[in-house]
């Protein structure tokens, strides 16, 4: 096996970045009915740059990965998905509150 | 390699029903399930999962495993028949069916593919690929490198196919933030007829920081004060992502009281804050000295720690 070393240009997706809806569908595996039916449900934002172009920010799309796989993996439909993990999301604030708060009260 | 007992992997009778099988699959997924379980080794053991699911799940794969007989135990040395493979035509993954995960060698040897590159291609590049990285929060402030291994199949003279390993350094840039994503284009999968390759996608994750906690941008740094530092403020040295900077603590500061310097947690734009959440740490009354303190702040203090409970 020969072993090539290339420096690559990482292109951090921010906030300002928009994915077509079209994209989305193939990186996170979901039909775009079901975006656009997260979309309605308040998952992420959207827009819509033409008529029928919808755009979704690209920083919704590790959590709408997470729903594609909670959909495909444990046959959980769009609001199902949406309502799991939104839970997984606020119960890991919630740890990570408790983490800091037992830091406060705990032995030093 | 070694045999997988893919009933027993989802905990059935090798009689089980699709159903059953079905069932099992689903209440083993939840538990397993890494973006829900607290298993340690969720991850592991929900890909063994898939696997056995995809071949049960399947009458013609299920046919064809149960046709290895029932002597076969799990982790026992194993190598397909030598007339394996006649007689079955395997007709492939179904689209959208966990493509992007790799199954292990005992089910390549039996069914083909396996291989991240195996699944259907929905359009005419190559596929996108998705990695998920860990880095440490000071890594997230300051930005780092890292090596990664990327497998991609090449076509040798005689036309067969061999994964080649393919190592790049991907700059990751400083003010990355929890779950977000870096694309790196054209480094998924080649693209077969000329189109152009997909895109390799790493999703970030910030490891737990022993002394600081991250909200999006924001730190919080729980920091122990003494009671006299709270009461009659001072200044202090304080840790941040950036190094030590001085912080001054207003006088008749509260335990749990969160001062904040402003722009010192990741960077960004608007950078976040670093918050520092006070905690006052008694001194122990173990000397004739100490004591005596806390006896004249006894006598002298007019001070009920009760005093807004009472009714």
């Amino acid at each position: 096996m020969v072993r090539v070393t290339q420096v690559l240009e990482a292109r951090l997706l921010g906030e300002s970045d928009w994915i077509a809806a079209t994209e989305i569908c193939q990186l996170c595996r979901l039909d775009l009915d079901a975006v656009l039916e997260l979309a309605a449900l308040g998952v992420m934002s959207w827009r819509e740059r033409a008529p029928g172009e919808w755009q979704v920010p690209a920083t919704a799309l590790p959590r709408l990965r997470v729903v594609g796989r909670l959909m495909r993996d444990l046959g959980v439909n769009v609001s199902g998905a949406a309502l799991a993990v939104e839970l997984l999301e606020a119960q890991r604030e919630l740890e990570i509150r408790l983490r800091h708060l037992e830091r406060l009260v705990g032995d030093h | 390699m070694e045999f997988r007992d893919y009933y027993k992997i989802l905990g059935v009778e090798r009689s089980a029903t699709a159903d059953q099988i079905k069932t099992a699959y689903r209440r083993l997924a939840r538990k397993y399930h890494p973006d829900v379980s607290k298993e340690p080794d969720a991850e592991a053991r929900f890909k063994e999962m898939q696997e056995a699911y995809e071949v049960l799940r399947d009458p013609e794969k299920r046919a064809a495993y149960d046709q290895l007989g029932s002597e076969w135990k799990s982790g026992q040395s194993f190598h397909p028949p030598p007339d394996w493979g006649s007689g079955f035509e395997f007709s492939g993954r179904p689209a959208g069916t966990y493509a992007e995960e790799d199954f292990s060698d005992f089910f390549s040897s039996l069914f083909g593919g396996g291989s991240p590159f195996a699944g259907a291609t929905s359009r005419s590049g190559g596929r996108d690929h998705h990695a998920r990285i860990e880095i440490t929060l000071e890594e997230a402030y300051r930005g780092t490198s890292r090596m990664l291994e990327l497998k991609r199949p090449e076509v040798k003279p005689d036309g067969s196919v061999e994964l080649r390993s393919h190592t790049v350094r991907v700059t990751i840039p400083a003010g990355v933030t929890e779950g977000q994503l870096i694309r790196l284009a054209g480094q998924g999968e080649p693209a077969a007829g000329g189109g152009s390759a997909g895109d390799l996608y790493l999703e970030v994750h910030i490891q737990p920081h022993r002394s600081f906690a991250l909200e999006n941008r924001d730190v919080t740094l729980t920091f122990p004060v003494a009671p006299w530092e709270a009461a009659l403020g001072a200044s202090v040295t304080v840790p941040t992502l950036g190094g030590p900077v001085e912080m001054r603590i207003p006088p008749s500061a509260q335990a749990g009281q969160k001062l904040r310097l402003r722009g010192r947690g990741l960077p960004g734009q608007p950078p976040g804050d670093q918050f520092v959440q006070l905690k006052v740490l008694l001194p122990p009354a173990d000397s004739p000295e100490a004591k005596a303190i806390y006896e004249q702040m006894r006598a002298k203090l007019n001070f009920d720690p009760r005093a807004s409970e009472a009714r």
